[in-house]
C-alpha cells in the first residue's frame, strides 16, 4: 500500500491523540508541526516510527491531507492548506470560526479538496450519532445535543466562553438567541457519568447538525455546566486550565416520526473528550480528507458519509457509543 | 439600623455561597444504556 502522508498542526491533547491513531494505522506516514508552546518532539518520541516532526507544515511536504488541531480560530490555516490544494480537517469548536470554514466551500469545490469541519467531540461524534439515530426515521423534526466534560486547556478556554455567550439555537426555520447559562435541563449521559444541569451555551453543534439535516425544525446543543462555573463564566479565567478534563459525554436525542408514531431515539457517549476527538479527526481524515470523494466543505453528519462504518471504525479504536433503553419525556 | 444591614449582607453572603457550591437532586433515571452494535441499525 502506497504510504499517505498526513500532516497534523498542533501537538496538544487533541492533536497528539490524533497522530497516535493514525500512527497506528497501516501506510500513514505522520508529519507534526507545533503552534507555539506545543510539544510535538516529546509526542513524536512517545510515539516512534512513522512519526516526523517539520518546522512548520507547509505543502512542499507532498501532503494527502492535514489536521488542524490548533487553539481556534483555524479558517485561516485552513484556507491556505486549501489554496494549495490539500484536504483539511478541522477540529475546531468555536462557532464563528465554523461558520468561516463554511464559507470556504467554493474554494475548495474550486480546488478539489475537501473540507471536513467540526471533526472532534462536539461537534464530531454528535453529528455522527445524530445521523445514526436519524436512520431508523422516517422523518426527523428535532435533535438536541447535550454535552458534559472538556479536552485540552483551549477546549475548557472554549467551553469557559461558550457559558457567557449568546447561544443559536434553530427553531421553525430561524436561528433564535439565548442567553449563555440559560435553558437549564438535566441530562442524562450514559454511566458513570450520570444526571448534570445543561445550560444553552455559544457551541457550534446547531450550525453543523443544519447542513446535515437542513429539513429539521428544531435543533438545540447544550453544555453541562456548575453553578459555580455559571456564576464564574462572566470573569476571566482566574487560573490556568487543566492539562486535560476528566472523563466527558455526550447525549444526542433526536425525535420524529418512526413506524407511523412520534418516538425518540437517544444515543450517547462516553470518553476523555480529546481522545474521542482525536480518533474521530484521524477516521475523517482516512475516510473523508484523503479519498477526497466529497470535494467541498463536509460535516460529519452529512448524509453522503457511511455514518454505520465511521462509527464501527471508531468503536475499533475504543471510542463507542450507546443507545438509551427507558422511558423518554 | 446598620446591625440589620450587616445581617441581611452575612445571609447573603451565606446564601450565595451555598447556591454556587450547591448540586440540587436529580430525580431517578428510567432506564438504562446499552452498548451499540454498528453491525446493525438502531
Amino acid at each position: 500500500m502506497t504510504d499517505l502522508r498526513i500532516g497534523i498542526v498542533g501537538t496538544g491533547a487533541v492533536g497528539s491523540r490524533v497522530a497516535r491513531q493514525l500512527a497506528g494505522t497501516s501506510g500513514v506516514h505522520v508529519l507534526l508541526a507545533d503552534y507555539p508552546g506545543g510539544t510535538s518532539d516529546r509526542v513524536a518520541t512517545s510515539i516512534g516510527a512513522s512519526v516526523t516532526v517539520v518546522g512548520a507544515m507547509h505543502e512542499e511536504l507532498g501532503l494527502d491531507a492535514v489536521v488542524l488541531a490548533t487553539p481556534v480560530p483555524q479558517v485561516a490555516l485552513a484556507e491556505r492548506f486549501v489554496l494549495a490544494g490539500t484536504s483539511v480537517v478541522s477540529v475546531s469548536d468555536d462557532r464563528d470560526d465554523v461558520w468561516r470554514l463554511w464559507g470556504l466551500d467554493d474554494l475548495a469545490k474550486e480546488r478539489g479538496v475537501t473540507v471536513v469541519v467540526g471533526a472532534g467531540f462536539a461537534p464530531g461524534l454528535s453529528c455522527l450519532l445524530a445521523r445514526h439515530a436519524a436512520s431508523s426515521f422516517a422523518s426527523v423534526d428535532e435533535l438536541h445535543v447535550y454535552k458534559h466534560g472538556t479536552g485540552g486547556p483551549a477546549c475548557a478556554r472554549q467551553h469557559h466562553k461558550a457559558l457567557r455567550s449568546t447561544a443559536q439555537i434553530w427553531r421553525d426555520g430561524d436561528w433564535r438567541s439565548r442567553a449563555g447559562g440559560s435553558g437549564r435541563e438535566l441530562g442524562w449521559f450514559p454511566d458513570p457519568i450520570g444526571a448534570h444541569d445543561c445550560y444553552n451555551a455559544e457551541l457550534p453543534d446547531p450550525f453543523v447538525l443544519l447542513r446535515a439535516f437542513p429539513d429539521v425544525g428544531r435543533i438545540s446543543a447544550r453544555l453541562s455546566a456548575t453553578r459555580r462555573d455559571r456564576f464564574t463564566s462572566r470573569l476571566p479565567m482566574l487560573r490556568k486550565p487543566h492539562v486535560e478534563g476528566a472523563l466527558g459525554a455526550l447525549r444526542v436525542e433526536v425525535r420524529g416520526l418512526r413506524d407511523g408514531q412520534r418516538q425518540a431515539e437517544v444515543l450517547g457517549a462516553i470518553d476523555r473528550p480529546a481522545v474521542a476527538a482525536g480518533a474521530v479527526a484521524a477516521v475523517a481524515a482516512l475516510r473523508l480528507a484523503v479519498p477526497n470523494t466529497h470535494p467541498g466543505t463536509v460535516a460529519l453528519g452529512d448524509v453522503r458519509i457511511d455514518t454505520t462504518a465511521f462509527l464501527a471504525d471508531l468503536a475499533q479504536r475504543g471510542v463507542r457509543a450507546a443507545r438509551f433503553t427507558g422511558d423518554h419525556r | 439600623m446598620r446591625r440589620l444591614g450587616l445581617a441581611f449582607l452575612v445571609a447573603g453572603l451565606v446564601a450565595a455561597v451555598l447556591r454556587v457550591r450547591g448540586k440540587g437532586g436529580a430525580p431517578a433515571q428510567q432506564g438504562g444504556w446499552e452498548e451499540l452494535s454498528f453491525d446493525q441499525k438502531p
